[in-house]
């Protein structure tokens, strides 16, 4: 049942994917100033989103995970931390493709960029503390933890670093160049992030059968030591 | 312009590189998990035969 | 006991050993010193620029030379099980961190005042008009290296990569209050006068402290016991 539900997600996932490769490549046009680097925005929001908004139900998994103690939603937060934080070095490499292209530099710290920069390096740190603890109901409790920590947290730096800037006026970068693309261009962004969104599921949901896989084999290995 | 479309599949090679990067670490840790599980369940069994000798 | 009475217990009782000892204090004094050694070949000491960042260097000053105090914190009670101890004693969890943060931020203070007359003939600094202002933003400040980095101390306490663990969590999370530090002190420290746009800027070091302060000792439990 369950492999049936990642196969029909990944397929949909794909189909989205493919149909919008066309959509990018043959209907919409070249953008005016840019050129054809353009397109790589139809990657770039849509993996920033989906990171988002994993490392925001993420936070709720935690406190799911504080509340009832089930292992499972530890699991599961994990899981989403990590595809989420796979997102977010896409959104960071192409996002820096996309400022060489666009505006002559690798890298540049504006706000929005260094804000997106720390979110990544929080979720760097959760990963290094899962591995860091051997003991699964420990890690479970101290990860949550800190995944609650960590989303409270992007908020206060998103608005602490854009209020930085404003005082030190550095780079403004505009995603969407004077706000607000032509309608046509604009619908390939949405399907791109639902296509992200299904594929991030699929991934989701095979991590969290390797974490059950793994609670299996440490349950076994302790049943195995009573004898 | 050109050097705008080299970049724009240096992008999208590296987005999917690291989907694609991803998905094979996944992959090889449920291979090595599978073999992690085998070996564990034929540990219990010969525990069991042992214990019931 | 009260709440407070035994928050200032473990409080006291912390600082007490470390007035005896000195031992955190002195390396992290030691500490400051060389990382002010160090800037100094960075950066130019008597440069226009290096005014311009003045106040970032004294607050990465402070939030390097905070991270051994922090470490110590929860460090020194492994020995012997005290640890333990606290944590079966009838104080809190909440109770135990707030002393914990108390002592830490006394110490950390201390380490920050002494550092701060330094850093300005050192770095050929103006002392600021509004000193009391830059000592308000040192107390702000502060509190919020303290509140993040004693709970991420008791986090880390039984890892075995503690001294890696912690500053690798906690520099991420303290970037809005060390911004909002770094903000108000160059600018103070500049001899400007503070305008609309520094109000932000303690808005946004009350608003860390307290939303910090409440998500710590709301968890805090739960870190320390489960």
């Amino acid at each position: 049942m369950r492999l049936k539900i990642m196969l029909v997600l990944a397929v949909l996932s794909g189909v989205i994917l493919a149909w919008n490769l066309h959509t990018m490549f043959l209907r919409v046009p070249d953008e005016l100033n840019q050129g054809a680097i353009f397109r790589i925005i139809y990657f770039h929001v849509p993996s920033a989103i989906t990171s988002f908004t994993g490392f925001f139900i993420a936070m709720f998994a935690s406190v799911a995970y504080l509340a009832s103690k089930n292992l499972r939603f530890d699991a599961i937060a994990a899981s989403i931390n990590e595809v989420s934080l796979a997102f977010a070095t896409i959104t960071l490499i192409t996002g820096s493709l996309w400022g060489r292209i666009a505006w002559g530099i690798w890298w540049t710290w504006d706000a929005r960029l260094t804000s997106y920069f720390v979110c990544w390096l929080l979720y760097v740190g959760y990963l290094m503390l899962r591995r860091a603890i051997d003991d699964p109901t420990t890690r479970a409790r101290l990860c949550a933890v800190l995944s609650i920590f960590a989303c409270a947290d992007i908020v206060i730096v998103w608005k602490s670093i854009d209020w930085f800037r404003t005082q030190h006026p550095g780079p403004v970068l505009s995603i969407r160049n004077g706000g607000g693309m032509a309608p046509g261009m604009e619908a390939p962004i949405w399907w791109n992030l639902l296509a992200l969104l299904l594929l991030s599921a699929v991934l989701i949901m095979m991590r969290v059968r390797q974490d059950a896989i793994e609670r299996e084999i440490e349950s076994m290995r302790r049943y195995a030591h009573a004898f | 312009m050109d050097q705008n479309y080299t970049f724009m599949f240096y992008g999208f090679t590296a987005a999917w590189l690291v989907v694609i990067i991803y998905v094979i670490s996944i992959a090889l840790r449920e291979k090595k998990l599978r073999a992690e599980l085998d070996r564990v369940k034929r540990m219990v069994d010969d525990r069991e035969h042992q214990a019931k000798r | 006991m009260s709440f407070l009475q035994q928050a200032l217990a473990i409080a006291g009782k912390d600082l007490r050993s470390e007035i005896r000892s000195k031992e955190t204090v002195n390396a992290s004094l030691s500490f400051a010193l060389v990382i002010l050694l160090l800037f100094s070949f960075a950066f130019d000491p008597g440069s226009e620029e290096t005014h311009e960042i003045a106040g970032g260097l004294l607050w990465l000053v402070f939030a390097f030379a905070g991270t051994l105090i922090l470490n110590r914190s929860f460090a020194r009670e492994l020995v012997n099980d005290c640890l333990d101890a606290l944590i079966s004693s009838p104080a809190s969890g909440a109770q135990l961190f707030l002393g914990k943060c108390l002592a830490n931020y006394v110490l950390l203070m201390i380490v920050e005042c002494v550092c701060l007359p330094i850093f300005i003939i050192f770095y050929d600094v103006r002392w600021p008009k509004q000193a009391w202002l830059l000592f308000l933003v040192m107390l702000l400040g502060t509190w919020g290296i303290t509140v993040i980095g004693t709970l991420f101390s008791a986090m880390t306490v039984n890892l075995r990569l503690r001294e890696l663990m912690l500053p690798t969590l906690i520099y991420p999370m303290l970037i809005p209050a060390l911004i909002g530090a770094i903000q108000l002190s160059t600018v103070l420290m500049a001899g400007e006068p503070l305008g609309p746009d520094s109000a932000f800027g303690f808005k946004l070091l009350i608003g860390f402290d307290l939303i910090f302060t409440i998500l710590a000792v709301a968890l805090v439990e739960i870190v320390l016991v489960g």
